[in-house]
């Protein structure tokens, strides 16, 4: 009972968050049930609800297979971005590599905005004959989410303890088996949540999505956007898209906040 | 080979990138293209309805043309405009045939993008392209040469809900308010009267489109054309500050602040047709072609459908937009994609796609009685006539784009109220003016 | 052993250089040589060498590129503190083994990030219009009157939505950082019956600061690209109240093909952010310094 008392005021604070987050999809999933007509009419509740939205989307988009791309490029670039950025990120965090200097300069090269970016690379993609294809946009999120992932693992890397891996040489392990076997999973929760925030913003963007996919390469962002026409909003269809792009990520990221707890490496040392 | 001379033209590129030329065409217009081989053109389109009507019409075109196929390339309106101008740097064209805008066409073709099509439409036997309605036929034509062949109108009109004009209690206390006969608005006073009017009966008099940038541009330029004024005079010097535009600027403030929905600094296309639709709005200024839209049985109007009308915009001069066909300089296919265009734009064809529903650009499409029968009837067709024959394109000149949104932000500014009328116009002139004499 | 070690840490850092070279090498050489020439996109043949003429007028003349910037930094201001702020306290909370329905809400409350921006702001385009949509429908049941996006309002609207939209992400950041912290000094200050106030302060927020850096400095970043949320919604108005410097570079490169002006603006605004990046690294790193 003492718990529960002690409980219910974090259950209301964390319920309230989660209807301000959840309010605006309820709405939407209103919304795409609704005929054109009960859409402009958006305060009226006695609408009666027609799954045409959902037909059209399911069947008469492209917007499945706009799905699968976005999940691929998202996985490749997160499966890129980490295993490159992981090992870099370590020797900054233990080694300190080419100093503060380095470590800012990779930063800087994302703050380049993609407007100036876009036509340099378009002109590479074109000249490797990858336009239209998932590796174009790939290398184009690798140029954001590389250096981010980097720098926010950086940061897992300094809270690991240095007598860690001293412990794990003397034991006879390399440097390399030390980073992998030693220190790597005691960062798993920093893993998976690095992956997940590279996924997220590999899944949103549409800009370099926009230029350098084509009708076969095209990324669910452009996909949802396209309902957006010079004729209006096609709300409706685009709700349904919206809904249809959430479910699948709120089960994968059910299934990834398991490894944001703590990592079973780091425990077994200490003991 | 292509590999290396693209990676090679890449190279040179980096080093030497004032020195790289713009892209050549492959094959000059005047060498035919080789009549048994095939070859696959690829179209880039705006997903929207319209599209699905040529692409079925494109249909037939590949039963009587075995030789040429076509590829379409839909893809959002946001998408076209970098996706044209970046195939137009790329050694060769992503796209043989193109939508051109009407803010980008005397850019893209004083730019060398384009390729002219007079010789084409001069061989091309029934063509009539003096059948094109002028103002939207004059688009295309840029220091005397033809570079686009109109495929959709977007001119501006005066959407209205009859039903609210028709009501004998409105008309009568129209009457004993302002002692004359409610009727749809001529002149900008009548209008932001009547948009008062409506407004003091509970429905909004007008729904506007005061967005920054493109949409109030659009949109105010009717009550400029309306007020006498312009944005650029007949002797070519730049004149939207004169009394014309201080007074239809001052109109369409009073107007908005008085008689439009409130908070609505932002609203674009979208809010404007969603408020008609739900009949909280009386008129609106609008595509013309919005019309059978709203009056669609299973429309976004519901039951509303059948109770607009078209009008044209008080003052009668429109604000014109379009879409023009075009072919890129650095196609391969120059030939196939003219036949394409011929095809799709002639006479009979494009009588077809009107009848679908798509917006009508040639006199004769419009005075047809079997499109009348078929298609919106008669009425329709006659007012969108003599609204494309009194209009004037959005914007002209090489800069377009920028004009209409720095002349945008300074008129939203003033709807704002964080720049006088007299204020804004004159920032709007001096930055037009600027614009212009850029080299 | 040492000499190992030298060549072991370049071997660890090698892959990163050489993907970041391919990917962003030409690129960024050949925006840094655009920003020297007047290069215009609809005439590239005659692009011209100007040297470091646009840089001088933009940092000398262009009004519109400071106006962005500062209503960009705003922005990021009041978007990213309160997303640090709301963000901390959730992940607080998540963190807690005793609270209720832990993973469920770990998950549900995540939600927001997983559309694309745009749609976003769509969204909220018409959840906050004051004719066709519901929230100010149901404030104005409880007397509330609010013009979302007026003059006045608009850009703090915006950083609401990006509020909703990013304070998930700084949530798992933050929650990511919390689980990698060492068990002992907490078991530790338990056992000296620190409260739970004097833990948090003493003991979580020192040890937490990497990570707080890291998710500050990312989201920043980050906040400073923003310009979806003003194309779907405001177009930078009203006037240029919402004009932000990622959708002014876009407007001056891509619509008005200037390519050579906005490659010397991303290059001003990367020292910009640079300054403001390191200046706040620098700030956290000496109090964490301070602290041990």
């Amino acid at each position: 009972m003492r718990r529960l008392q002690r409980e219910l005021p974090v259950l209301f604070a964390l319920s309230l968050a989660l209807g301000l987050v959840a309010f605006p999809y309820a709405w939407t999933l209103l919304t795409s049930l609704k005929t054109e007509a009960a859409i402009n009419r958006a305060l009226a509740l006695d609408f009666t609800p027609t799954l045409l939205n959902w037909r059209a989307v399911l069947f008469e988009s492209n917007i499945p297979l706009q799905m699968r791309n976005s999940l691929l490029v998202g996985l490749l670039t997160v499966s890129l971005a980490l295993l490159v950025g992981a090992p870099a990120a370590y020797a900054f965090s233990r080694f300190g590599v080419g100093g503060s200097g380095l470590r800012f300069a990779i930063l800087a090269a994302q703050m380049l905005p993609p407007a100036t970016l876009i036509v340099p690379l378009f002109l590479i993609m074109y000249s490797l004959q990858l336009l239209d294809s998932l590796w174009a946009v790939v290398a184009a999120h690798l140029t954001f989410i590389l250096p981010l992932a980097t720098w926010f693992l950086i940061g897992f890397f300094d809270d690991v303890p240095r007598d860690l891996e001293e412990q794990a040489m003397v034991d006879g392990c390399t440097p390399w088996q030390a980073f992998y076997k030693v220190v790597l999973p005691g960062i798993r929760p920093g893993l998976a949540a690095t992956g997940l925030f590279g996924f997220v913003l590999s899944w949103n963007d549409l800009f370099y999505a926009l230029l350098l996919t084509g009708k076969n390469s095209a990324t669910l962002p452009v996909g949802v956007a396209g309902f957006w026409t010079f004729r209006g909003i096609e709300m409706g269809r685009m709700s349904a898209a919206i809904i249809l792009a959430v479910v699948p990520m709120v089960f994968a990221s059910f299934f990834v906040q398991k490894y944001l707890v703590r990592g079973i490496g780091g425990g077994a040392i200490k003991g | 080979m292509k590999a290396v001379r693209l990676l090679s033209l890449l190279a040179v590129g980096m080093l030497l990138m004032s020195c790289a030329a713009p892209p050549t065409p492959r094959t000059s217009p005047a060498q035919p293209a080789a009549p048994a081989a095939s070859v696959t053109l690829t179209i880039v389109m705006e997903q929207v309805p319209d599209y699905d009507i040529v692409a079925k019409l494109t249909q037939q075109f590949e039963a009587e043309h075995p030789n040429i196929k076509i590829a379409f390339d839909a893809m959002p309106y946001d998408a076209m405009r970098d996706k044209i101008l970046t195939s137009f740097l790329a050694p060769s064209a992503t796209y043989d045939v193109i939508i051109v805008d009407n803010p980008w066409m005397d850019e893209f073709a004083r730019a060398g993008f384009l390729l002219p099509l007079d010789d084409y439409i001069a061989k091309t036997p029934d063509y009539d392209f003096g059948d094109f309605v002028g103002p939207l036929r004059e688009i295309g034509v840029v220091d005397g040469k033809v570079y686009g062949v109109p495929y959709y109108n977007y001119a501006l009109g005066l959407i209205v809900r009859q039903d609210l004009f028709d009501n004998p209690d409105y008309q009568a206390k129209f009457q004993q308010a302002f002692s004359k006969p409610l009727t749809i608005p001529a002149t900008l006073e009548d209008y932001v009267e009547v948009g008062k009017f409506f407004k003091a009966q509970g429905v909004f008099g007008a729904a506007m489109q005061p967005q920054r940038g493109y949409k109030i541009f659009e949109e105010w330029k009717n009550w400029l054309y309306a007020a006498g004024g312009n944005l650029i005079g007949e002797d070519g010097s730049v004149i939207i500050d004169n009394a014309a535009g201080q007074r239809a600027l001052e109109m369409y403030i009073d107007m908005h602040r008085s008689a439009a929905p409130p908070n609505s600094l932002n609203w674009g296309f979208d809010e404007a047709l969603r408020s008609m639709a739900s009949g909280e709005s009386a008129t609106m200024l609008s595509y013309n072609w919005m019309l059978p839209t709203l009056n669609k049985p299973d429309g976004p109007a519901g039951t509303l459908a059948g109770k607009f009308a078209l009008y044209e915009a008080p003052g009668g001069k429109a604000v014109l937009g379009a879409w023009h066909w075009a072919i890129p300089k650095n196609t391969a296919n120059a030939d196939a994609a003219w036949t394409y265009i011929a095809w799709l734009t002639s006479k009979s064809v494009d009588k077809q796609r009107v009848i679908a529903g798509g917006a009508p650009t040639r006199v004769s499409v419009m005075q047809d009685p079997e499109v009348w029968e078929k298609g919106f009837g008669r009425q329709y067709y006659e007012t969108v006539l003599r609204i494309l024959e009194d209009a004037e394109p959005l914007a002209r000149g090489a800069r377009a784009e920028e004009i209409i949104n720095e002349v945008g932000t300074e008129l939203n500014s003033a709807v704002a109220g964080e720049k006088s009328v007299a204020e804004a116009l004159k920032a709007a002139a001096e930055k037009t003016r600027a614009i212009l004499a850029r080299p | 052993m040492l000499r190992s070690l030298f060549a072991f840490k370049y071997r660890l850092l090698f892959p990163l250089l050489l993907v970041i070279a391919l990917i962003l090498g030409y690129p960024l050489a050949y925006s840094f040589w655009v920003s020297l020439h007047d290069y215009r996109l609809t005439a590239i043949a005659q692009a011209r060498w100007v040297g470091l003429e646009q840089y001088f007028t933009i940092l000398a003349q262009n009004a519109s590129f400071w106006n962005a910037l500062r209503n960009t930094v705003i922005f990021v201001g009041v978007a990213v503190g309160l997303e640090l702020g709301l963000g901390l306290w959730l992940a607080l909370l998540l963190h807690r083994k005793t609270t209720l329905f832990r993973n469920f809400f770990r998950s549900a409350l995540l939600v927001p990030m997983f559309v694309t921006p745009i749609a976003v702001g769509l969204m909220f385009r018409f959840l906050l219009n004051s004719q066709l949509g519901v929230v100010p429908a149901v404030l104005r049941a409880f007397g509330i009157e609010v013009d979302w996006f007026s003059a006045r309002n608009a850009l703090l609207t915006l950083a609401l939505i990006d509020v909703w939209q990013w304070t998930p992400f700084m949530v798992l950041l933050l929650l990511a950082g919390l689980e990698s912290l060492p068990e002992e000094p907490f078991e530790a200050a338990k056992v000296d019956g620190a409260s739970s106030l004097q833990t948090f302060w003493h003991l979580t927020l020192p040890m937490l600061r990497p990570t707080i850096m890291a998710a500050v400095i990312i989201r920043m970043l980050d906040a400073f690209k923003v310009y979806e949320y003003v194309y779907a919604i405001t177009r930078g108005g009203p006037g240029e109240s919402t004009e932000t410097i990622q959708y002014h570079i876009y407007r001056v490169g891509f619509l008005y093909f200037r390519l050579g002006e906005a490659s010397a603006m991303s290059y001003v605004l990367i020292a910009v952010i640079l300054v403001l990046v390191i200046m706040l690294f620098y700030a956290l790193r000496r109090e964490s310094l301070a602290q041990r």
